[in-house]
């Protein structure tokens, strides 16, 4: 998030003083985001940020509510596997293209350090990966949810 | 069966050259086969290279792209090379004939995306609001406007301007806050979005020309019978024409349009074309070849074929 | 199949975006050929592959740094001295201190939390009932996102290509004012417990001091819309000065944010804005889907067969909205909508800017309507009075915003007065 907002800022600043702006000042921000994105859904799955609808659930006793939140827990454990293979796929198949933006400045870092891996910056696949981390992400924050709350039934008697 | 037609332009027909191509393909096409066919304009189904992708997909089977073929099939960019064609006839010409087949082959075969037609988005023209632009000179010292792709980075510079990569939403901005004095683009877009308000001169230099390509999913066009390939890619051709001729309309009447608000026009003379393509021809092949490794062979295809049609 | 995952995962208090995206998973990883797992990653990626989109979560980190540097006590201070002498003067406080606040953040959620965290117990030592300045708080927060910046604006504006943020920003302005006040004529009407607070003699240095206070953050809207309205810089651009005023007010001026909170700032405003951009992603994936089904055209040509008037129209999308406001989350519904509406709308006649801000100000309303209503929830998180009391404290309430959105609605100048007046 820190990286996005100074990369964006100094970028516009460039532009209004220099008149020139880099040419993955727009593209490296938007896929930082993707990865913050799916590293927030994970950190707001666990601190319970996430806007869901309680209506119906409020109205059940608190126990069969923590029932049916624990196996909404798995429910997005399976949901965050899916999504990662889904994800997994989607790179497999599209990710070798480079991303317009960032072709010269992966190629010349490349280049200049002479570490080959570092056209991967130059690759979208980096960046597509994103869904696929995210979603695994995901499955880790529920299941470690879903822990938590089978340990609260235990740790309170009914 | 149902085809799924997709482009990015409006839907529109009388103004839109995409949006008309799409319209005459589907009458045709449903008239004379059993196929639906349904068309997705205006980008419902995603940016262009979102569609070639999806037509590589056979998810949408039949997209109409301009920029985006030649980062699927590079050896399609060959066609961006400033002042390739003297008019928009000799690219029909060149485009329609053995060249034409010959790269929609190779790209057939690189992407299974099967160029049934080409259609076309027009020549791009430099304006600007310093001075009338007649000679390379007078581009000295201007700063330029390109899209963010190094193609056109090269170009400006070969001409003595100064290249400035300005995503497009942040053009009309960048043009009336003075950070850059010019830019390019074909004569129906510049009206469109009201630039010549922005700028006094335009030069219908007519530097790049943009096709665009009607393309069909192989594998799907693979599923259908002789009959329906017959009437699809016939159907196609006349789409390309539909395409080309609206574009042509458009191109003209908007020349007329900001010249009566106010815009001053000069088409250069065929001398002072080629003093520009002397000029911004080198750099720009020079850094293709660097691009297209054994692709490259494509230029000197693609100047043969000129060459032969220009006699 | 795939209406019932998203119902019951809804019903079941799965995450509104998790919801949605098992739905399509299981719509497309069960599909025949061409859907594939696939596609669900990749319309997801495309959906949150956007340069504008990167101005939400600038404006939520905006909001955050400006709730965290201590502003909400200044602009409490700078509304008191303003209107807290009138009837019911306490009530007008928490209205205007929300209409200055809505030029500083996008988001009514965030409007409620600071003000309401104050003024709730304040209100109740006052002898306002707590239902009641609780509702109170909700009510008048949904300003904040009329008001430029705003979030569901920026949003707005990607959906409709052509219609523009600073004409939207600008049409915002009067009816945000005028919600203000319609809430403060029926607060004045209605409140007999608050005579003001008359009694304290003020005199011109706490005066002096509450105005100076309120100046260095009341420069930020006018800096931030300022320079998008003149078109200077794109929203986004705008939103990274908004984050480097506000960073700059809390380390230098008011020098209440260490520099060792900054991870926290920036890790919190990721999270907050993630819930809002995966709903953005995962809605735009079953846009696609819903688009490729030619699910909106089909809904377009029933509308335009059965609706022949634009006030039918218009009064069929008020309900419409309003009722979808009860079970879907704002900007879900925006983007699932909007697509739809417009280019009926347009067809009918309508004002794009005027239908923009129509519906905006009808999903803002949705934010206090239970039962799915954030401001409301937040409220009560607060006050903790009960869902139940708290809706017959909203009830007026939302009347008074059904009334202003119905004199928005009929009355097309209150929304794009200004902007045609500024030359948009
Ligand atoms: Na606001
Ligand atoms: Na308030």
């Amino acid at each position: 998030m820190a990286l996005v907002f100074a990369i964006i800022f100094v970028n516009s600043l460039r532009r209004y003083t220099v008149g020139q702006s880099v040419s993955w000042g727009e593209e490296l921000p938007i896929y930082l985001t993707i990865y913050g994105v799916m590293f927030g859904l994970a950190l707001a799955y666990m601190q319970d940020r996430h806007i869901r609808f309680t209506v119906i659930t409020d109205f059940l006793p608190d126990a069969a509510r923590q029932k049916l939140f624990a196996a909404v827990d798995l429910a997005s454990c399976v949901t965050g596997i899916a999504l990662a293979y889904s994800g997994h796929a989607f790179t497999v198949r599209r990710g070798h293209l480079d991303a317009s933006g960032l072709k010269s400045t992966g190629n010349w870092l490349a280049e200049t350090t002479g570490i080959e891996g570092l056209v991967w910056i130059a690759k979208v696949g980096t960046w597509q990966y994103a869904i696929a981390i995210g979603g695994a992400m995901l499955a880790v924050a529920a299941f470690l949810k879903f822990i938590e709350r089978i340990s609260s039934f235990k740790a309170v008697p009914a | 069966q149902t085809i799924r037609v997709a482009h990015v332009d409006p839907d529109e027909w009388t103004a839109s050259k995409k949006g008309a191509a799409a319209h005459i393909f589907k009458n045709i096409v449903e008239g004379e086969t059993d196929l639906t066919v349904e068309l997705f304009p205006a980008g419902a189904l995603g940016n262009e290279d979102e569609l070639v992708a999806q037509a590589q997909d056979n998810v949408t089977q039949v997209v109409l792209v301009s920029g985006a073929m030649s980062k699927a099939c590079p050896a399609a960019s060959v066609l961006d090379i400033p002042y390739t064609f003297s008019s928009a006839t000799v690219a029909w010409d060149v485009l329609d004939g053995e060249f034409g087949e010959a790269l929609a082959e190779h790209c057939l075969a690189q992407t299974g995306l099967r160029t049934l037609a080409f259609g076309e988005t027009g020549f791009r023209n430099f304006t600007n609001g310093t001075r009338e632009i007649r000679t390379p000179a007078d581009m000295e010292g201007l700063k330029f406007r390109v899209q963010p792709i190094p193609l056109y980075v090269e170009m400006v510079k070969g001409l003595g301007g100064e290249p400035t990569p300005i995503a497009w939403t942040e053009l009309p901005n960048a043009l009336s806050t003075g950070v850059v004095d010019g830019q390019e683009n074909p004569v129906g877009v510049i009206y469109n979005n009201g630039l010549h308000k922005l700028q006094k001169f335009m030069t219908l230099d007519g530097h790049v020309y943009a096709a665009d390509f009607i393309l069909i999913s192989d594998e799907f066009f693979q599923s259908l019978s002789p009959a329906e390939q017959a009437v699809v890619a016939r159907a196609a051709r006349v789409a390309g024409n539909m395409g080309r001729s609206i574009q042509q309309w458009g191109t003209a009447e908007g020349v007329n349009k900001v010249q009566a608000e106010g815009m001053q026009v000069y088409s250069p003379t065929a001398e002072e074309i080629a003093a520009f393509a002397e000029k911004a021809q080198p750099a720009v092949v020079e850094y293709l070849r660097g691009e297209l490794g054994e692709d490259a062979v494509w230029i000197d295809r693609l100047q043969e074929a000129v060459a032969s049609t220009n006699q | 199949m795939i209406y019932a995952i998203l119902l019951i995962g809804l019903a079941t208090g799965v995450p509104i975006a998790l919801a949605i995206i098992a739905a399509l998973l299981v719509f497309m990883g069960t599909g025949e050929a061409p859907y594939s797992l696939r596609l669900v990653a990749t319309e997801m990626f495309k959906g949150m592959n956007s340069f504008p989109l990167l101005a939400i979560p600038l404006f939520v980190l905006a909001g955050e740094v400006m709730n965290e540097s201590g502003i909400t006590g200044r602009i409490i201070a700078f509304a008191n001295v303003v209107v807290g002498r009138l009837r019911a003067g306490l009530a007008l406080v928490n209205i205007w201190a929300s209409v200055i606040f809505a030029g500083l953040s996008g988001s009514a959620v965030a409007d409620t939390s600071a003000i309401g965290r104050v003024f709730i117990p304040e209100m109740e030592k006052h002898g306002y009932s707590r239902p009641f300045a609780a509702a109170l708080t909700a009510a008048s927060s949904v300003i904040g996102p009329i008001i430029p910046p705003s979030i569901p604006v920026i949003i707005y504006a990607l959906i409709v290509s052509g219609v523009s943020v600073p004409a939207l920003f600008l049409a915002g302005i009067v009816p945000g004012i005028l919600l203000a006040i319609f809430l403060s004529v029926f607060v004045m009407l209605t409140v007999k417990v608050d005579r003001g607070n008359q009694s304290e003699g003020l005199t011109a240095e706490p005066v002096g001091r509450a105005l100076l206070g309120g100046i260095l953050p009341l420069l930020m809207p006018v800096f931030v819309v300022g320079s998008i309205l003149l078109g200077i810089v794109t929203p986004t651009e705008a939103a990274s000065f908004a984050v480097a005023y506000a960073l700059f007010l809390g380390i230098f001026v008011y020098r209440n944010i260490a520099l060792s909170a900054l991870p926290r700032l920036f890790s919190e405003a990721m999270r907050d804005s993630a819930v809002i951009l995966i709903i953005i992603s995962a809605v735009s994936a079953a846009n696609w889907v819903l688009t490729y089904n030619r699910v909106p055209n089909m809904l377009t040509d029933w509308v335009l067969t059965n609706v022949d008037s634009r006030t039918t129209f218009l009064i069929a999308t008020i309900l419409l909205f309003l009722f979808v406001g009860l079970f879907l989350e704002g900007i879900a519904a925006m983007l699932v909508l909007v697509p739809i509406l417009h280019p009926m709308a347009v067809g009918f006649g309508i004002d794009p800017v005027h239908f923009g801000i129509l519906v905006i100000f009808n999903l803002m309303i949705g934010l206090i309507t239970p039962p799915l209503g954030l401001c409301l929830f937040v409220a009560e998180g607060i006050a903790q009075v009960g869902m139940a009391r708290l809706t017959r404290a909203i009830l007026p309430f939302f009347l008074v915003e059904v009334l202003v959105l119905l004199l928005l609605t009929f009355v097309p100048e209150t929304v794009i007065w200004l902007p045609r007046a500024m030359g948009y």
